[in-house]
C-alpha cells in the first residue's frame, strides 16, 4: 500500500492515561510488597512440587476404603449441623431481616439491626462459631448452633435486599388498596420475596454444608474431625478416601441443591450471591 | 372491604397441593433423619447445651471485655495476613483469565474443554478452605505457604466460577463480527472478549480479596500463617480478652478493605 | 474457478467477486427449514437488496455467503471459492476477503473505536501478534484511512458504546473496509437507525459499491430504500426466491408475491427525504 498518493491523516490526540498507568503501577507495587513481605522458602520452592506430587500419590493410588462405612456416618453428622444450622439460621434471620428492610420496621431498629448484621459479617463465620463452640463445648449440637448464629450477617442481608427489591412494585398496589403494613407484609412482600428467600436458605445449606467440614477440624465432630484425626495419625490413604469422599459429598448437595434452586426460581437465573 | 380488594390484586398462584404436601413431608423426613444420632444425625441435647452455656457464660463476659494492651502483639501476624491475601489474590487474578475463558461458552465454543476446566474447577471448589489448608500443611510443612497455595486454590475456584457464569449472562454480539472477519476463537477472546469482560474479571478479583482477608485470617488455626494462629493460641490458653482483641482486629480490617474495594469498584467502567 | 485467491491490487482495493448460489437448502438443528433451493447469480460489482418478511430467510441467506450458517444442501462459490465444504484455516482466509455488516453494529462496546476496526485485520494477522497485542504500522494505517473514509476518524480513541448507533454502524463498516473485502455483506444494516441517518449509511455503502467496485449484498425492509439504491432486488419468501429483477421496475404484483399483500404506504420509510 503506498500511502505517498493519499493525503495525510490528522489523527485526534490520544487522551491521557496518566490516571490509569498510576493505578495500574500502584496496585502493582502494593502486590510486590506483599509477596516479598511473606515468608516463603524460596530455596526450597523447588522441590515443592515433588512433595506434592508424593503426597496425591500416597492418598489417591490407593485409597484405602476400609473406613468408608464409618466415613459415611460422620459425613450424615456434619450434614446434620450443616442442615439443623441452616433451618436455625433462617428461622432467625428471616423475621430480623423483614424488619431490617425499609418500610417494615422501624428506623432505629431497622439501623440497629442493619449495623449488627454488618458487624456479623465481618467477622469470619469460623471464628464466630470456634469461639461459640469453645464457651459452650463442643458437640454437634452446639456446632449445628454455632453455625446457625454466624450465618445470620449473610442471610439477614440477604433478606432485607430481597424484600426491599420486592417492595418496589408489589406493596405500593396492596397500599393502594388500603392495605395496613401487616397485611402489606402478607399479601405483597411475602408471594414476591418466597422463591428468593427459600433459594437463598438452600444457598445457607450448602454454605454450612463446607462450614461443618472446618468445624470438625477444630473438634466439633462430623468428617471434618476424621479428617484431622487421620492427617495427624498419618494415614494418608485413608485421608484420600477422606477428601474423595468430602468432595463427592459436597458436589451432590450442590448439583441437587443448586437445580432445586434454579427450580424455585421458576427457570430465572439463580441470583448470583455473595459468600 | 379491603382484603378483598388486596386479594384480587394478588397474582393467580397454580397451587398443587399435592406436590406441597409431598415437599413437605420430605423436608420434614430430612429433618428427622439428621436429629437421629444412631445413622450420625446430631443429638439434640438441649439440658447438655444449657449447662454449656452457663459454664461458659463467665467466658463471654471476658469476651466484652478486651485487653488492649495485647494489641500490639498482633500487628505483625496481622500484617501477614493481610499480605497473604494480596498474594494469592493476585497471584489468582492472573491465572483466572485463561482459566476463565475456557470455562465460558462464549470464548469456547469446544465442549469437552470446557467442561474438562469446569469439572476441574468444581472439584476445587467443593474441597472447604481450611481442609486445604490443613491437608497442605501435612504436605509443605507449617507456614504461609501452604495459606498462600490454599488461597490461590480458592480464589481461582471463585473467580472463574462467578466470571465465567457473568460472562455467560452477557450478549456477546461483537463474537459473531470476529468470526465473520476470518478471526479465530483466541483473537477473538483476546481483542474484544477481555476488554469487554474486564470489570467483570475486576469486579470478581475485588471480591476474592475481601474473601481473602476473612479467611487467611483463620488458616493460621491449622498452621498456615497469618493472625489465626496467635487467635487459636490465645483461645488455647482461654485468654478471652486477647481473643476479644483480635477479633475486634479482624473486623475492623475486613471493613476496611470492604471500603476501600467497594471505591474501587464504584471507579470500574 | 477463475477468479485468484488474493486479489488484493497494490493501492489495497480489492477486486470484486462474484458470487453464485446453486439450489441451497438450509435447515437449522431444530428441524426449520430456513432455505429451500435457492439459486441465484450475483456479478463481482453488483450492488442487490434482499427483501422479504421477517423470517424469509434473509439473514440465513446472507450468512451462507460467509459460511456463519453452514448450507445443509447445494453449492455456495464465491469468487471461485466453495464455501460449503470450506472448515477451520481455509474458511477463515476466505471469511477475510467478505466483509459483514449486523443490524445491532456487533462492536465491543467496551474497547476503542480503533480496536474495533483492528477486527477486520484477525483474518491477516497471526494470532501470536494479536495475542500479544502487537498491531502493525500498515495495519493501523489502514485501520485510521477506512475510519476517516466513513468520517469517523476524530472518534478513534472513543470507546464504541459511547457512540450513537449511526456512528455506531459507521465503524462497523469501517471494520469491514478494514477487510479490503472482495465482498461486502449486510444484514439489515439500518433497521435501528433514524432515517435520516438509515439514508447516510446506505449512502455510504452505495459510494463503497461505486468508488471500490465492490459487490455488496444488503438485506433489507424498507421498500424505498431498496429501489432507491439498488439496482437488483432479490425476494424472498418461506426461503424461496419469489422475485429477482430490477429493484426499479418491481410490480405491485411482484410485492403482492413476497409479501403476501399489496405494498401499502407503511412499508415505506417516508418519502420526506
Ligand atoms: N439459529 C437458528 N436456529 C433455528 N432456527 C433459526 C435460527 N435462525 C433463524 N431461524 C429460523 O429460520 C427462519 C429464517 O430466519 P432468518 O433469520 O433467516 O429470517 P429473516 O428473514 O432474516 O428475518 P428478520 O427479518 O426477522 O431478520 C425463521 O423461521 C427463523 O425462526
Ligand atoms: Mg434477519
Amino acid at each position: 500500500m503506498t500511502t505517498t498518493t493519499l493525503p495525510d491523516l490528522t489523527l485526534p490526540t490520544r487522551p491521557s492515561r496518566l490516571r490509569e498507568t498510576i493505578a495500574a503501577v500502584l496496585v502493582g507495587a502494593v502486590v510486590l510488597v506483599s509477596i516479598i513481605g511473606l515468608d516463603i522458602p524460596w530455596t526450597e520452592l523447588s522441590d515443592i512440587p515433588g512433595r506434592v506430587a508424593e503426597y496425591l500419590r500416597l492418598m489417591f493410588a490407593e485409597p484405602s476404603w476400609e473406613k468408608l462405612p464409618r466415613a459415611l456416618f460422620e459425613t450424615w453428622r456434619s450434614v446434620s449441623m450443616a442442615w439443623l444450622g441452616a433451618i436455625g439460621c433462617v428461622v432467625v434471620s428471616i423475621p430480623l431481616g423483614m424488619l431490617a428492610a425499609r418500610g417494615v420496621g422501624p428506623a432505629w431498629l431497622r439501623f440497629v439491626l442493619r449495623r449488627s448484621f454488618a458487624v456479623i459479617r465481618a467477622v469470619p463465620e469460623v471464628i464466630i462459631a470456634l469461639v461459640l463452640l469453645t464457651v459452650t463445648g463442643l458437640t454437634p449440637f452446639t456446632g449445628a448452633l454455632a453455625l446457625g448464629i454466624a450465618g445470620i450477617g449473610t442471610q439477614g442481608k440477604w433478606v432485607y435486599e430481597t424484600i426491599e427489591s420486592a417492595q418496589e412494585g408489589a406493596s405500593e398496589a396492596v397500599r393502594a388498596a388500603g392495605g395496613n403494613t401487616a397485611e402489606v407484609t402478607r399479601w405483597a412482600l411475602w408471594p414476591a420475596a418466597a422463591p428468593a428467600l427459600m433459594s437463598f436458605a438452600l444457598y445457607r445449606f450448602e454454605i454450612n454444608i463446607r462450614t461443618s467440614a472446618v468445624l470438625g477440624l477444630v473438634g466439633a465432630g462430623g468428617i471434618g474431625t476424621m479428617l484431622s484425626n487421620y492427617t495427624n495419625y498419618r494415614e494418608w490413604d485413608t485421608v484420600g478416601m477422606l477428601l474423595i469422599v468430602v468432595v463427592a459429598v459436597t458436589m451432590v448437595f450442590d448439583l441437587v441443591s443448586g437445580s432445586i434452586r434454579r427450580r424455585i426460581m421458576e427457570g430465572g437465573r439463580a441470583r448470583a450471591v455473595d459468600r | 372491604m379491603t382484603t378483598q380488594t388486596t386479594e384480587l390484586r394478588m397474582p393467580p398462584k397454580p397451587r398443587n397441593r399435592w406436590r406441597t404436601a409431598a415437599i413437605v413431608a420430605a423436608l420434614c423426613t430430612f429433618t428427622v433423619l439428621t436429629c437421629l444420632p444412631a445413622i450420625g444425625g446430631v443429638e439434640l441435647d438441649f439440658a447438655g447445651m444449657v449447662r454449656n452455656w452457663a459454664n461458659g457464660a463467665d467466658k463471654m463476659g471476658e469476651l466484652l471485655r478486651p485487653d488492649f494492651s495485647f494489641l500490639p502483639r498482633t500487628i505483625t501476624p496481622m500484617l501477614e495476613t493481610l499480605a497473604m491475601a494480596v498474594a494469592g489474590a493476585a497471584l489468582a487474578a492472573a491465572a483466572s483469565i485463561p482459566l476463565t475463558l475456557w470455562a465460558a461458552r462464549p470464548s469456547n465454543p469446544n465442549r469437552v474443554t470446557r467442561q474438562v476446566v469446569r469439572f476441574i474447577i468444581n472439584v476445587n471448589r467443593a474441597v472447604p478452605d481450611l481442609v486445604f489448608a490443613m491437608v497442605l500443611v501435612a504436605m509443605v510443612g507449617v507456614g504461609v505457604l501452604p495459606g498462600l497455595i490454599t488461597l490461590f486454590l480458592f480464589d481461582v475456584g471463585v473467580v472463574v466460577k462467578l466470571v465465567s457464569e457473568a460472562i455467560e449472562g452477557a450478549d456477546h454480539h461483537y463474537i459473531e463480527a470476529g468470526q465473520a472477519a476470518g478471526g479465530t476463537q483466541s483473537q477473538i477472546n483476546k481483542a474484544t472478549l477481555l476488554p469487554q469482560s474486564w470489570t467483570l474479571y475486576a469486579n470478581q478479583w475485588l471480591y476474592s480479596l475481601e474473601l481473602n482477608v476473612r479467611i487467611s485470617a483463620i488458616l493460621g488455626i491449622v498452621g498456615a500463617g497469618g493472625i489465626g494462629r496467635l487467635l487459636d493460641e490465645r483461645r488455647g490458653f482461654y485468654a478471652y480478652d486477647d481473643v476479644s482483641v483480635i477479633i475486634l482486629e479482624i473486623l475492623v480490617v475486613v471493613m476496611i478493605i470492604e471500603l476501600c474495594s467497594n471505591l474501587l469498584r464504584s471507579r470500574l467502567r | 474457478m477463475t477468479e485468484a485467491a488474493s486479489t488484493t491490487q497494490p493501492d489495497g482495493v480489492a477486486t470484486p467477486w462474484s458470487i453464485t448460489l446453486e439450489d441451497v437448502s438450509v435447515t437449522y438443528p431444530n428441524g426449520t427449514r430456513a432455505l429451500r433451493g435457492v439459486s441465484a447469480h450475483i456479478e463481482a460489482g453488483e450492488m442487490v437488496s434482499i427483501v422479504g418478511l421477517s423470517g424469509s430467510g434473509k439473514s440465513t441467506l446472507i450468512r451462507t455467503i460467509n459460511g456463519l450458517v453452514p448450507a445443509t444442501s447445494g453449492r455456495v462459490v464465491v469468487g471461485g471459492h466453495e464455501v460449503t465444504g470450506l472448515r477451520g484455516r481455509a474458511l477463515r482466509q476466505l471469511r477475510g476477503h467478505i466483509g459483514m455488516i449486523f443490524q445491532s453494529f456487533n462492536l465491543a462496546d467496551r474497547t476503542s473505536v480503533l480496536n474495533n476496526v483492528l477486527v477486520g485485520r484477525f483474518a491477516h494477522t497471526p494470532s501470536y501478534r494479536t495475542l500479544l497485542g502487537l498491531t502493525s504500522a500498515a495495519d493501523k494505517e489502514l485501520a485510521l484511512r477506512c475510519l476517516d473514509s466513513v468520517g469517523m476518524l476524530e472518534k478513534v480513541w472513543a470507546r464504541a458504546g459511547a457512540l450513537s448507533g449511526g456512528q455506531k454502524q459507521r465503524v462497523a463498516i469501517a471494520r469491514a473496509l478494514c477487510q479490503q473485502p472482495s465482498v461486502m455483506l449486510a444484514d439489515e444494516p439500518v433497521a435501528s437507525l433514524d432515517p435520516p441517518t438509515a439514508h447516510a449509511v446506505m449512502g455510504d455503502l452505495a459510494r463503497i459499491n461505486a468508488e471500490r467496485d465492490l459487490t455488496v449484498l444488503i438485506n433489507i425492509h424498507m421498500m424505498d430504500l431498496a429501489r432507491q439504491y439498488s439496482r437488483r432486488m432479490i425476494g424472498l419468501r418461506d426461503g424461496e426466491i419469489v422475485y429477482d429483477g430490477p429493484a426499479a421496475s418491481a410490480t405491485d404484483a411482484d410485492f403482492e408475491q413476497i409479501y403476501d399483500r399489496p405494498i401499502q404506504s407503511r412499508d415505506r420509510m417516508g418519502s420526506a427525504l
